[in-house]
């Protein structure tokens, strides 16, 4: 090629002018020369062509423009196929536009799920931060209450330590001082029994002085009286005997004159000196009778000093009762006076009882409180537990609920982070986008772009299949989460409910317990027993049977003892007197001989009839009840008018109750129906008005009842 | 004592049977022993016995007195005997002091020992450990029990007489000194529920019920 100058450089309005017919992709510029209209102001002349190089240059010129024609069929071609894969890249995009809108509002979607979720679970966890604000409050609450009757319960508990302590120093107190009380009482009691055993000695032996010195009067004046006739008759006799002693001194002086009798003169002689002798022995019993009968006087003035002196005795005896009596409520005064110095709030005597009986009811219901203190105590302790098991769920729940929370937080910042490269994805997209649209008239270059934007748009693609897939997925695990959650919440609910109507029915059950408790202990206080399994005994020598023979006894052993001093008495006299009380005293000792034993034998006697009574009376009892069908009970009563009565308490053994008891009144002879809540029945009622009130005749009454009652058990 | 020939804390029914029979003979006496400080016991002051009837021992850590009343004493002997017998077979469920009015025979008072008997002992014959101090402080503290409750029961103004009521099971044959009585209830009566002791073999619970004092339903 012949190398010529170039032409001129034509400015860039032209050259696109003329690029604007031709296709793109071609980097050459065919230039063709012409005569410009354009007037240079340069002269161009050393740029004129020859012909031939006008020639070759049309034949380049022409080759040149069948190779670019040629270039721009291909150009065209390959535009055509281009523009057809843009359509269908156009078409693709649309759709993968249409399926990233589709994404997008599926993402919204999500998003918005996920907010409404992010919501929910905002409410459960504030929801349950509430539920455990509350039960921390609750807990405090309690914990605050717990203290305050943990505080009540030390309070009560030192208060009734205190009153104990109180009680048992007053108890302390009460039993040295009635210790002391004792020791000083049986101090004086020991003396009170001597002065007593001595003033009962020396006044029973004044009595038995007394006594003695009377039947020594009483003897001695019946003597005096048979010695005074005995003198009387002697006196008689004496003068008697005087008379004819003086008779017989007068005939003896007669008879000195008359000698031959003189036999018959010492007969009467020896008469007269036994009748001398015999009177002058009566003498000497007149005069011992005189002597006795001073005696006698000085006895009796003797029993008069010594009933004197039993008198003062006595009335001294009395004086020290009284005294005694004094000082015993002297010494009573002073022990309460000392008690009440030492019980506080105490002024007065009276006071006392009060205090004690106010101490004691402190005491009970300082236990009583105690005891309910214990009681609330447990209860708290019982809800404390569940509290605390509540707290304990709730504060596992909370943190379950935090790790959602986390767990969700998360997956909220993952679906963020993704919309975040979704978005910059979109974004790239929309650039790619604008670049091929504007990339879209260059022919020349446009394939590479387009590959590249084929090659980045599947990736796109691919990232947001992923993307769309990862979201799928974590949408249905928060579905998943979310139902998990709902059954927990639940089966949660539904163990508080059940474990709220448990201890409700606990609680019922405590109550029903306590209640029953309480029942049967009043029953138990009250006495009350099953019939089927228990029976009531007592014994039959009660007291009062053993005090009534006893007071017998006591009443013959007294007399015995006096009988006995009698006796005494009465063997003293003899020893004095001597003679002339001997028969009487061992007629007397003989008689008291037997009354012993005949006392001996009847005490065996009774001793015996009171086991053999005991033994026959409870055969017969159960005889009786079994023949006639009812127990009987017999108790001695008295009226409030003093009038004292025997009732019978019948009970039949086919009662079906222990209240089915008759009641019957015995009273001199007669049995009457004494009105109770069985017999005021109105078939009771109406058989005793029949058979009692009517016809009179108590056996009938009760053999109809037997039968009916019988009837009665054997039908049922 | 019976309960000094076996083994120092280990319990048998006949040494528990013991321990428990004489608690209530001395429980019974007990309740005249304090009448004469506090002035209102309930025999003393209702002078059924006598003041020089009654003489002091120590018992169970405590001064108590035992009547001399010769009736009392064979009483109370008799029935502590029976008591024993039925306690070692098992058979007395409750005792009961009851005090009556010696002229109207109202019951005033009703002093409940409820006996609660371990059927493996009497089954089996079978011994319990427990220590002999520990049962006489329970014994203790029921004694001071009943002895402080004359501050709360009502006086008994008028003279009065005890009668002892045994509940049986009912297959007990009856003893020819003992028969069969109605339960001698009090209507609506106070009740103070006292301590219990436990021998391991016999738990003795006592409730005092009374009947209700004029001035205290006023």
């Amino acid at each position: 090629m012949i190398l010529r100058t170039p032409p001129p450089k034509r400015p860039r309005t032209e050259i696109k002018a003329a690029e604007e017919g031709y296709p793109v992709g071609s980097g050459r510029h065919l230039v063709i020369y012409e005569d410009s209209p354009v007037v240079h102001d340069q002269p161009s002349e050393h740029l004129l062509c020859t012909y031939q190089c006008r020639q070759m240059v049309k034949s380049e010129f022409f080759d040149a423009l069948s190779s670019a024609e040629k270039q721009a069929r291909d150009y065209q071609s390959k535009w055509e196929t281009l523009n057809d894969s843009f359509c269908k890249v156009e078409a693709e995009r649309n759709r993968f536009m249409e399926q990233f809108l589709y994404v997008e509002q599926e993402l919204a979607a999500a998003k918005g799920r996920e907010q409404a979720l992010q919501e929910q679970l905002l409410k459960e966890v504030n929801d349950s931060r509430e539920r455990f604000k509350k039960h921390i409050q609750s807990y405090k609450e309690v914990e605050i209450k717990l203290k305050d009757e943990v505080n009540l319960r030390k309070k009560a508990e030192s208060s009734a330590a205190s009153s104990e302590e109180k009680a048992n120093n007053l108890e302390g107190q009460l039993t040295r001082l009635s210790e002391s009380m004792k020791r000083e009482k049986h101090s004086f009691q020991v003396e009170l029994g001597q002065l007593k055993k001595d003033s009962k000695y020396s006044l029973s032996r004044k009595n038995a002085e007394l006594e003695k010195m009377e039947s020594i009067a009483i003897n001695a004046e019946k003597e005096l009286v048979l010695l005074n006739e005995n003198m009387e008759d002697l006196k008689k006799h004496l003068n008697e005997c005087l008379y004819q002693k003086g008779e017989a001194e007068k005939k003896l002086a007669t008879l000195t004159f008359q000698e031959p009798n003189s036999s018959d003169a010492s007969l009467l002689v020896k008469h007269l000196q036994e009748e001398l002798r015999n009177y002058e022995v009566e003498v000497q019993e007149a005069k011992k009778l005189k002597s006795s009968y001073e005696q006698i006087e000085l006895l009796r003035e003797k029993l008069l000093e010594e009933r004197s002196r039993r008198d003062r005795a006595e009335s001294e005896i009395s004086k020290l009762q009284e005294l005694q009596f004094s000082m015993n409520t002297l010494d009573e005064l002073s022990s309460w006076k000392t008690m009440m110095q030492n019980i506080p709030d105490v002024s007065s005597p009276d006071d006392v009882p009060a205090k004690f009986a106010s101490l004691q009811k402190e005491v009970l219901d300082s236990m009583m409180k105690l005891g309910e203190l214990n009681a609330r105590f447990k209860q708290m302790e019982v809800a404390l537990d569940g509290a605390q098991f509540s707290k304990q769920s709730a504060k596992a729940d909370a943190a379950l609920a935090r790790d959602k929370l986390k767990g969700m937080e998360e997956e909220v910042k993952q679906l963020q982070l993704m919309l975040s490269t979704i978005t910059d994805e979109r974004d790239r997209l929309k650039d790619l986008l604008e670049d091929s649209r504007s990339m879209k008239g260059d022919v020349g270059g446009s394939e590479i772009a387009d590959g590249k934007l084929l090659q980045e748009l599947q990736l796109s693609i691919a990232n947001k299949e992923c993307y769309i897939k990862e979201l799928e997925s974590t949408v249905q695990m928060k579905q998943e989460m979310n139902n998990r959650q709902q059954e927990e919440i639940t089966l949660l609910g539904e163990k508080l409910n059940d474990e709220a109507r448990r201890i409700r029915s606990l609680e019922r059950e405590s109550d029903r317990l306590r209640s029953e408790i309480s029942l049967l202990e009043s029953k138990l206080g009250h006495g009350d027993f099953s019939t089927e399994s228990t029976k009531v005994l007592r014994m039959v020598n009660t007291l009062a049977v053993d005090s009534e023979a006893k007071e017998t006894i006591e009443a013959l052993r007294s007399e015995l003892q006096k009988a006995k001093d009698k006796l005494k008495a009465v063997e003293e006299l003899n020893n004095q007197s001597g003679n002339t009380v001997k028969s009487v005293d061992s007629h007397i000792s003989e008689k008291l001989k037997q009354l012993k034993e005949q006392i001996a034998t009847l005490e065996k006697r009774e001793e015996r009839y009171k086991t053999v009574f005991a033994d026959r009376i409870s055969v017969f009892r159960r005889a009786c009840c079994e023949l006639f069908g009812y127990k009987i009970v017999m108790d001695e009563r008295q009226r409030p008018n003093g009038i004292p009565v025997t009732r019978f308490t019948l009970q039949s053994i086919y009662a079906q109750s222990d209240e089915e008891k008759l009641e019957f009144e015995y009273e001199s002879g007669n049995l009457s129906v004494v009105v109770n809540a069985y017999s005021s029945q109105p078939d009771i009622s109406q058989q005793v008005g029949i058979f009692i009130h009517k016809l009179n005749s108590i056996p009938a009454f009760t053999s109809n009842l037997t039968v009916e009652s019988f009837n009665r058990r054997t039908l049922s | 004592m019976a309960s000094k020939t076996v083994a120092k804390d280990i319990i048998t029914l006949r040494g528990s049977a013991a321990i428990v029979s004489e608690f209530f003979g001395y429980a019974a006496n007990r309740f005249g022993c304090w009448g004469f400080f506090f002035s209102v016991s309930i025999l003393y002051n209702r002078g059924v016995y006598p003041e020089e009837s009654f003489a002091k021992v120590k018992k169970y850590g405590l001064p108590m007195l035992l009547t001399h009343d010769e009736g009392v004493k064979s009483f109370i002997a008799n029935l502590t005997s029976q008591l024993s017998e039925w306690l070692e077979a098992g058979k007395l469920q409750r005792v009961v002091l009851v005090i009556m009015s010696k002229s109207s025979s109202e019951v005033l008072e009703r002093w409940n020992f409820s006996i609660q008997t371990d059927g493996e002992v009497v089954e089996k014959g079978v011994s319990r450990e427990k220590s002999d101090k520990e049962i006489m402080r329970e014994i203790q503290a029921i004694m001071r029990q009943i002895a402080s409750s004359i501050t709360y029961l009502p006086c008994l103004d008028e003279p009065c007489v005890f009668d002892v009521l045994a509940y049986t099971d009912k297959d007990v044959s009856v003893p020819f000194t003992w028969i069969e009585s109605d339960p001698k209830l009090i209507a609506n009566p106070q009740m103070v529920k006292l301590h219990s002791f436990d021998t391991k073999i016999h738990k003795v619970g006592t409730l005092v019920s009374y009947k209700n004092d004029e001035w205290d339903e006023e």
